[in-house]
């Protein structure tokens, strides 16, 4: 039945571009993040055209292959995939919400899979990006190395999460619409 | 006068229930901002975060831009690779352990094909063993340093090249193996294993670690690539070949 919804929203083309959309800024965003120094000091290269600005940028995505272990690419990829199909479902449900409609939990759902997956972004040799700089903010940057997957246990939590998140999304795309009586 | 019909009793207007979770939403929003602009603000790679170890306190006010300049100079005590001189130099502190400096050393190999014989670009190779993750890769780190005593320059990298070539990596390599290899690129193996047991290189390799701590490297490999007009750009990462090689093109047309 979630399934069915999911399928019905995506074959409309305005969503499935939305979900393509978010998926690509999300995994745009994880092979980006290790790396925020080095894309400001290179957009900020005077001389530098904007046609080999954007060349650099997409050339950064391959980092995919690179600089993430198999797993954590897998969730990297999983993760974006799964939060733009969320957010497609989300703005279609939105869209078509009367007041009744409890729309609290799944987005909840879905912005918690999201944060517990940036969590999760990063590899296995320098851990989570976001743990890291953080962690290490407060003086604790041993813990990551202390955690059984160094920090990519938040990417599962990420991906359960979202799943979550879209099960309830999609089920309350085919409940009907009705007023409930409690 | 007949009673009158009773008033119909009109039950109290009811609120509208309220969505479950009123909070949940704005509450969902700010928490994930916040996360994301953490994830921005105190990247390692960003602005100003504290670095255990790093020596100098004055060291952690520093934002990124200034911590490259921490950079130590590149000198004849160095592993270089190509051309000294050369307008571009990719300073790499490294982890002989980690996974993906094991990735990077192939690509670097490759950079060094495409740009090493035309002098334009030297490699420049330094000690960065992270030892919570990796507790093999200091003797590692020192046994390069073994190798570079008895063989010199090409010494080093012969070894270094051997080494990252047959490591499964996350600690995988058996510490019996580090005289194998210099008995694979032709060192004197018992003077070898006098200088790893010695721990003659033990401050040199501290000293690569707090040179990378202080640049602003939190994880390996971490990588400066400095153009010719002292231009340094921070490159974090095994990064692919096509983005290192845009990196050198783009630090090549500085004057």
């Amino acid at each position: 039945m979630s399934g069915a919804a999911v399928v019905r929203v995506l074959r409309n083309p305005r969503y499935a571009i939305l979900a393509f959309a978010v998926s690509l800024f999300v995994f745009l965003f994880a092979t980006w993040l290790p790396n925020l120094a080095l894309i400001q000091s290179v957009l900020g290269t005077p001389g530098v055209t904007p046609v080999s600005k954007l060349a650099f940028l997409a050339s950064l995505a391959g980092s995919i292959a690179t600089n993430f272990t198999l797993f954590s690419a897998a969730v990297t990829v999983a993760i974006a995939l799964l939060f733009g199909i969320h957010i497609a479902l989300f703005v279609y449900l939105v869209r078509r919400r009367v007041q009744s409609v409890r729309l609290g939990s799944s987005a909840a759902g879905g912005l918690m899979g999201l944060m517990s997956g940036i969590f999760g972004i990063g590899c296995a040799a320098c851990g989570s990006v976001v743990l890291t700089g953080m962690l290490t903010a407060a003086g604790a940057s041993g813990a990551l190395a202390l955690m059984p997957f160094k920090g990519e246990e938040f990417g599962i939590i990420g991906i359960t999460l979202l799943l979550v998140a879209i099960s309830m999304t999609a089920k309350r795309i085919t409940d009907p619409q009705t007023c409930r009586i409690d | 006068m007949p009673d009158e019909p009773a008033t119909p009793q009109i039950p109290p207007i009811q609120q509208a229930p309220k969505p479950e979770n009123a909070l949940a939403i704005p509450l969902a929003i700010i928490i994930a901002g916040a996360l994301i602009a953490g994830a921005v603000i105190y990247n390692p790679n960003s602005d100003a975060s504290q670095r255990k170890g790093a020596d100098n306190p004055n060291v952690a006010a520093e934002d990124s831009s200034a911590k490259l300049e921490n950079l130590a100079p590149i000198t004849s005590a160095d592993h270089i690779r190509g051309n000294p001189d050369a307008p571009v130099k990719i300073v790499e502190y490294s982890d002989t352990e980690c996974p993906f400096c094991k990735r990077f050393h192939p690509t670097m190999q490759q950079v060094m094909d495409e740009y090493g014989d035309s002098g334009k670009v030297a490699w420049v190779y330094r000690h960065f063993p992270l030892d919570q993750l990796h507790k093999k890769a200091r003797k590692e780190a020192e046994a390069t340093e073994c190798a570079a005593e008895l063989g010199g320059n090409d010494g080093f990298w012969k070894y270094l090249d051997r080494l990252m070539e047959i490591t499964p990596a996350n600690d995988g390599l058996d510490p019996a193996e580090l005289p194998n290899i210099a008995a694979y690129v032709g060192l004197d193996v018992q003077q070898f294993n006098t200088c790893l047991a010695n721990g003659t290189y033990a401050q040199k390799v501290e000293a690569h670690v707090q040179n990378a701590i202080a640049t602003g490297g939190n994880g390996t490999p971490w990588s400066i690539v400095v153009g010719p007009n002292g231009t340094k750009y921070p490159l974090s990462g095994a990064q692919p070949y096509q983005s290192v090689k845009q990196l050198i093109e783009l630090a090549l047309t500085e004057k």
